[in-house]
């Protein structure tokens, strides 16, 4: 590869020069390695026969994949993470997209307070979050439940949805807006046929993002849920009990789903990001 | 919501004074709904925790609403405290070191020689992990790591070891590892946004001039990718400051950090002393925010998921 690319230089490649490039393509490859090991053999071992997962392996099996299937705890589990990610998703999705207008577009205070009041949820670790929200319940004498679960899912999750949003408004052509008001259309018009269609894909992203992130967030679901189960809680506590063969089975399928998901906003948002380019340009 | 779009597009020519400050209003109204739930559900429950810091629980785990600083003070004069915190910090700091380490040869080999079609798949499979279960991230290591995994496997394939080793998991280095592979996706985004912006026949200009490769490498590529190098920083060591499912699941008991000290408390009801703490770690975090917030790109890493 060293060679192919050094082709088509116009500068002359020293030895030094072309050994660094050598040496810097095995360490990304090892990195790529390193990235996909653990979850290549996590995968691997939910396919193993053997009651405690792990080498040598004994044989290949979907055993624990339908067992996994008609698990009722995980059924309950899963039935929460998902009520909980749909609704959260949802909110914040509204509510950072309609904040994310005025913040690229003016006509706040502060704007500089409150870009910051928007990024220090995603900077703040999660126990901090969930500490807090936990203190303020007690003091409230609120019972936790899913509400409180979604409620504190939508702190880090909406400041996500307002950044995604605010990048794909500042690269927003407003030229087009005032091409929809030259043609008549009124406020609420724009908004409906210009606006919002150019941003969808930043808004399904965001949506997209939220749910994922929702349905994996432990952390701040530790802190703020009742007797229920969400599908990392169910997670932990089969891990605490010991490695379960089952438990391999459940995230590789969770692991998928969210490859799947992410992979789907990911092509939503480039093919937005495409679409923006054109039209502004 | 709807009421700005228009008159924010060409504000001067339309803008009376009542005209002016309706639209003004109007445009600030979509944000409200934001800023009324962040205050609820994240500002006023930090500044409750900061009041809790400051009471105690008696012996029976009520909450008492004398005013005193003695959970600040055992933080500070019970060593067990201090020496978790210390230690979280060494923890965050070699994390942080160790991702730089791996994250800028492979970010930099990635603009320079990949193509850019290759490089923005290679930066998919980079950012695919990052948002996939964090929870599971970390489990997976016991697939490597632990007595049956394939570390132990290799090794004893290889011939160097003859059974099963159960020392590479429940330890400090193998929370080390697991960290610096949950965190080095956020290392990478950080330092790639800054790289994407270098143009690297500058080094070439350089060594033309008579620097060596190093020289260069120092004097004109690190000034300018700075910002990123301080946001891959940020983005690796605050997490680690909150972090507590890594030394739970592969840290052994002697792995804790700072977070599982927070969250033991909260298991015995001992709200206050956790949340003082908690407050303590929000302190240092608000400090470094504070320090590099000029440098810190947070949509650099955020927004390219």
């Amino acid at each position: 590869m060293a060679r192919g690319t050094s082709a088509l230089d116009t500068m002359p490649v020293s030895p030094l020069a072309r050994q660094t490039r050598g040496l810097l393509a095995i360490l990304a490859g090892a990195t790529l390695v390193f990235l996909y090991l653990p979850i290549a053999f996590l995968i691997l071992f939910s396919f193993e026969e053997a009651d405690t997962p792990g080498f040598p392996i004994t044989g290949l099996t979907l055993h624990w994949y339908e067992k996994m299937l008609s698990d009722s705890g995980i059924h309950t589990a899963l039935f929460n993470s998902i009520q909980v990610a749909v609704i959260v998703a949802i909110l914040a999705t509204i509510i950072g997209t309609m904040a994310a207008f005025p913040l690229v577009r003016g006509g706040i205070r502060f704007p500089g307070a409150a870009r910051i009041l928007f990024t220090l949820p995603i900077m703040i670790p999660g126990v901090l979050l969930g500490l807090g929200l936990l203190v303020f319940i007690t003091l409230l004498k609120i019972k936790l439940g899913l509400y409180t679960v979604i409620a504190g899912h939508l702190v880090f999750t909406t400041p996500f949805v307002v950044l995604i949003v605010a990048a794909r408004l500042q690269g927003f052509d407003r030229r087009l807006e005032w091409a929809a008001a030259d043609l008549g259309a009124d406020n609420r018009k724009t908004l409906r046929y210009v606006v919002l269609p150019l941003i969808a894909p930043a808004i399904v992203a965001g949506a997209l993002l939220s749910v994922t992130l929702s349905i994996d967030e432990f952390v701040v679901t530790f802190f703020t849920i009742g007797p229920q189960l969400t599908l990392p809680l169910f997670i932990i506590t089969q891990i605490k009990f010991g490695v379960t063969p089952e438990v391999n089975a459940l995230a590789t399928v969770i692991l998928v789903g969210t490859l799947s998901v992410f992979g789907l906003g990911t092509l939503l948002l480039s093919g937005g990001r495409r679409f923006g380019r054109r039209g502004t340009e | 919501m709807t009421t700005d779009t228009r008159s924010g597009a060409d504000p001067a020519p339309l803008a009376g004074s009542a005209r002016g400050l309706r639209s003004r209003v109007g445009r600030a109204a979509p944000f409200l709904p934001g800023l009324l739930m962040l205050t609820l559900l994240f500002l006023i429950p930090m500044v409750i925790m900061l009041v809790f810091s400051f009471w105690r629980t008696n012996n029976d785990f009520d909450l008492v609403r004398d005013w005193n600083v003695s959970n600040y003070a055992r933080f500070f004069t019970q060593a067990t405290y201090i020496r978790t915190f210390i230690k979280t910090l060494i923890m965050a700091s070699a994390v942080t070191a160790a991702g730089l380490a791996i994250s800028l040869p492979f970010t930099y080999f990635l603009v320079r020689y990949v193509s850019r079609r290759l490089q923005r798949a290679v930066l998919l499979a980079v950012i695919v992990p990052f948002w996939t279960s964090y929870l599971l991230r970390v489990y997976a290591w016991q697939a490597i790591l632990g007595e049956k995994g394939a570390l132990n496997q290799f090794l004893m394939g290889t011939g160097l070891i003859d059974k099963p080793s159960t020392l590479f998991v429940y330890n400090d280095l193998a929370v080390f590892v697991v960290l610096i592979y949950v965190y080095f996706p956020f290392a990478a985004l950080a330092l790639y946004a800054a790289l994407e912006k270098f143009d690297f026949t500058q080094l070439n200009a350089a060594q033309d001039l008579g620097a060596r490769p190093d020289q260069a490498f120092r004097h004109i590529l690190l000034p300018q990718i700075r910002p990123g190098i301080i946001t891959a920083c940020i983005f690796v060591f605050i997490p680690i400051l909150g972090e507590f499912l890594a030394p739970t699941l592969v840290g052994g008991a002697g792995g804790s950090l700072i977070a599982n000290l927070i969250i033991n408390f909260t298991r015995q009801g001992q709200y206050p002393e956790g949340a003082a703490l908690a407050i303590i770690v929000a302190a240092f975090v608000t400090v470094v925010l504070i320090i590099f917030r000029r440098s810190l790109r947070v949509e650099d890493v955020v927004t390219r998921g």
